[in-house]
């Protein structure tokens, strides 16, 4: 008699378990604050072992790329000073074009840009499958971080925030099936939205066929979304074709190697216009 | 105590799912660490131990790896592990062939469901990498054989040193 019954228990708290399941996944799809909850109240009780696992693979990786940057340090050296006497040069020319450009700027009554305010992370893990591409960073809504902020680097667009706990938060990259993002081409401003393709790559999706776009073109953020600011390098077209219907297939490399990423920003409020743009002095919004 | 040494296998099993994703974030396509717990758990104990630890360990999955819809994968491995715990009361899995083949048809099994309700919810639903996946059947097998020897090894001589005692 135990066996039926017993079965008929794990029956009924499979019923249970797998309906409550699917409530969470309709409330989490519906956006609601309970699936939220549940998700930091799960991601909290098992901080301790992700913690753990972090200051293990920390020490690990350390000594690792301790070992590596020694070699590299030697050869860049000699680089680097010729760079920073060519930088010098540069820094001379640009202070000249950038006073004339506040000039222009006032001239032309425009509002000077004034960089975002943002905070750097670290990425404690990454998924880079073909289902799914994101970091999971250190920095979470006690830093200011919140869902639907952009996250970069200095390569250019790495993602959103998608969600925020106490001390981290979860990144969707560029890269993902579910991501998109507005992009323009840097050269000849058709604009488009730039979708994951899961394999690494990226689409620059609704792009009308007359519009100019070539193999080789720049690709960048062109602000439209309300998440990115504009100016921040999403990728490189690498395939145009003229496809059925209305829209050119525009295919992407993205700038950034999400392999390598270990640092990133994350843009607490959003900004028009050009990203990063140096403040003016004694300029009057 | 059960209860405890549930937990540390699941918690030994994320940290390893983080440091992975640290060092090989590519890697994490080609394996399912989180599923082995709930395998082992569903040939070696019950139907019911199955799905806790699967409700378990993808509810950790869904909080810490995915960013599609929570829940998901949490009604997967449940699914799961009741499943093989049930097929693990009629017919003999705890061996090494049974345990591989166990491990690998979760893998793929999963991976159907989750793709039947990414579609249910009107989700978006990546390429589907026939290679990946089964990459990932087999080593998500191959870690189970392994991790089950080693969890035996560990037992024997447990009861071993009991037996010694007494």
């Amino acid at each position: 008699m135990a066996g039926p019954s017993r079965f008929r228990l794990d029956l009924t708290l499979l019923a249970v378990l797998l309906f409550g399941q699917l409530l969470l996944m309709a409330s989490s799809s519906r956006q609601d604050s309970g699936a939220a909850v549940l998700e930091r109240g799960v991601a909290g009780a098992s901080r301790p072992a992700v913690g753990a696992s972090r200051a293990v693979t920390g020490g690990i990786g350390s000594v690792l790329s301790g070992w590596r940057e020694i070699g590299r340090a030697r050869s860049e050296n000699v680089r680097l000073a010729r760079e920073v006497e060519r930088a010098r040069q540069d820094l001379a020319r640009f202070r000249e074009a950038a006073a004339e450009n506040s000039r222009l700027r006032r001239l032309l009554g425009m509002r000077e840009d004034l960089a975002p305010r943002s905070v750097a992370a670290s990425v404690v893990t990454a998924k880079l499958t073909s289902q799914n591409r994101m970091f999971v960073i250190d920095r979470g809504m006690d830093a200011g971080v919140r869902p639907d902020q952009a996250v970069v680097t200095w390569g250019g667009a790495v993602g959103r925030v998608v969600f925020a706990d106490r001390s981290f938060a979860k990144v969707r990259l560029v890269t993902d099936p579910n991501s998109g993002i507005a992009g323009v081409v840097q050269r000849s401003r058709a604009a488009g939205m730039v979708i994951g393709r899961g394999d690494g790559s990226l689409d620059l999706s609704y792009v009308p066929k007359y519009e100019d776009v070539v193999a080789g073109d720049r690709v960048i953020t062109s602000g439209l979304d309300g998440v990115f600011p504009a100016g921040f390098d999403i990728g490189t077209v690498t395939v145009v074709r003229d496809a059925a219907g209305v829209s050119k297939d525009v295919r992407l490399e993205p700038e950034v190697d999400f392999r390598a990423v270990e640092e990133v920003l994350v843009l607490l409020e959003p900004t028009g216009g050009a990203a990063l743009a140096p403040p003016e002095e004694g300029a009057k919004p | 105590m059960k209860l405890l040494r549930a937990l540390l296998v699941l918690a030994l099993a994320l940290a390893v799912e983080v440091a992975l994703g640290r060092f090989a974030p590519a890697a994490r396509g080609y394996v399912d660490v989180l599923m082995v717990p709930v395998a082992w758990y569903g040939i070696a104990r019950s139907a019911r131990a199955g799905m806790l630890c699967g409700c378990a360990a993808g509810l950790l999955q869904d909080a810490w790896f995915e960013t599609s819809v929570f829940g998901l994968h949490g009604f997967v491995k449940t699914l799961l592990g009741f499943v093989v715990g049930g097929i693990g009361g009629i017919f003999d899995l705890n061996q090494t062939f049974g345990r591989f083949g166990s491990g690998a048809l979760m893998v793929l099994v999963g991976r159907a469901v989750e793709i039947g309700l990414l579609r249910l919810l009107d989700a978006e639903v990546g390429p589907l990498d026939l290679g990946e996946l089964a990459v990932r059947a087999v080593a998500t097998g191959l870690l189970l054989v392994a991790a089950s020897h080693f969890l035996q090894r560990v037992r024997g001589e447990k009861q071993v040193r009991r037996r010694a005692g007494s």
